[in-house]
């Protein structure tokens, strides 16, 4: 089972040290301003090197209610998107180790954990449409000369992209994530032709693609 | 190793969201250990999952979540097992291609079926997951200068070559090439001359097999 992403842990893992005692979280706090994203990174860094519950507290009430409505949307039944997201917070706990913010910020991270898991849920409650959902093995790859930007440039990059969309671009974009269905069947779900769906596609990734291209 | 043919963005990005059927996501897996130009895709499409989640209305948890959450921290820690990362994953023996040449790391986890011959010149191998038998995956192993089955397909056809190389109107295909066919699209691909070409062929779940290659792929992958 290929639950969570492996990003090729750079080194060891951090080792551990014993969690310190009476610095207990119990209840989940949340004070102020919601975290940014340097400091949503920094938190999962804090996890693995000290296994620091505030950080996670903090982590957890910045990122569970969104995983949550993320797997909601994805298509997973009440409770069941609750019990996952469960999960992928207790997977970010347990891998932050991997976690490295030269790759990926501290959203696509976590989002790609709630992708496999999700997957993996699906897996094991596989109803009658068997082939309908998919697997992704993730390929551990070297990271080599390959790395065109750093992750916080990318993230910057893709968040302008999205904004510079178009109301369609953008929901096609959104169906690509949040449905298992080809182009094809979305444009049935919006009543489009297929050539004007695949065309706002297109025309949404070459606009992702130039803004990153133009950086690297 | 240079890439020529490459996984469209239509695939990567349903790839990156999780969207595509098991099979087809292994095909891509396997090219994208070779394809560093795909795998910024990749990235890039994650990174679009990513702004997704932050953009997300917050759907509350139940009240007591998080305390469970730290109480299953504790238990674990408790039982001194924390991250078993992969303890599940069992060492299988690693099958390997005609040559002694290795399954593609993106296929070690599967179990490949025996070589069996389904036309003229064309051998084929069924490669499952053990913890996902609904994938539908085949290698293919075609002679030198034989015509990949003809075939008719609905949806999409992922074809990935791992030794040898095939041509058709689109070009030349070499390890590390990714062939991604519609279905509206014909085309002949014929091994090259100078060797046998092993290939991974997976189909785009929401299709029926009922093309020639379907029809012949019917009794192995049991559709």
């Amino acid at each position: 089972m290929n639950a969570v992403l492996e990003y090729p842990p750079r080194g060891e893992p951090h080792p551990r040290p014993s969690p310190e005692l009476g610095h207990v979280v119990t209840r989940l706090m949340e004070d102020g301003a919601p975290p940014d994203r340097a400091e949503l990174a920094r938190l999962i860094v804090r996890i693995a090197s000290d296994q620091d519950r505030q950080a996670f507290a903090r982590l957890y009430a910045y990122f569970a209610p969104r995983v949550h409505a993320f797997l909601r949307k994805s298509g997973l039944p009440a409770n069941a998107a609750e019990e996952v997201a469960q999960e992928v917070m207790l997977s970010v706990w347990r891998k932050a180790s991997y976690f490295d913010p030269d790759r990926a910020g501290a959203a696509t991270w976590i989002f790609t954990i709630a992708r496999n898991l999700r997957i993996d849920h699906l897996r094991r409650h596989r109803v009658a449409a068997a082939a309908e959902n998919g697997v992704t093995e993730e390929v551990e790859t070297a990271p080599s000369g390959e790395v065109l930007l750093l992750a916080s440039e990318r993230e910057a990059h893709v968040r302008a992209a999205m904004l510079t969309l178009s109301d369609e671009q953008a929901t096609v974009l959104r169906l690509s994530f949040f449905d298992d269905k080809a182009h094809s069947e979305i444009a049935s779900t919006l009543g489009l032709p297929l050539g004007t769906v695949k065309s706002r596609v297109r025309l949404a990734l070459g606009r992702l693609r130039a803004l990153l291209e133009d950086k690297s | 190793m240079k890439i020529r043919h490459h996984a469209t963005d239509e695939t990567l990005l349903r790839y990156a969201a999780g969207r595509l059927p098991a099979g087809a996501a292994l095909v891509v897996a396997t090219h994208l250990e070779g394809c560093p130009h795909c795998r910024a895709r990749v990235a890039a499409f994650e990174a679009l999952g990513g702004a997704l989640l932050e953009e997300m209305e917050p759907a509350p948890m139940a009240p007591d979540a998080f305390a469970a959450a730290l109480r299953m921290i504790d238990e674990e820690e408790e039982r001194n097992a924390p991250a078993s990362l992969d303890s599940a994953r069992s060492v299988r023996v690693q099958a390997t291609l005609p040559g002694g040449i290795p399954l593609p790391a993106a296929l070690r986890h599967c179990d490949m079926g025996p070589w069996r011959w389904i036309g003229l010149g064309v051998r084929a191998s069924a490669l499952r997951l053990p913890d996902d038998p609904s994938a539908r995956l085949t290698l293919l192993r075609v002679g030198p200068g034989r015509k990949l089955p003809e075939h008719g397909h609905v949806g999409t056809e992922f074809t990935q070559v791992l030794v040898g190389s095939f041509s058709d109107e689109f070009g030349r295909y070499l390890p590390g090439d990714l062939a991604e066919m519609d279905h509206d699209i014909e085309h002949q691909p014929v091994v090259d001359p100078d060797g046998e070409c092993i290939c991974l062929a997976a189909f785009d779940g929401s299709m029926r097999l009922n093309g020639f290659i379907g029809r012949l792929m019917q009794p192995f992958v049991r559709l």
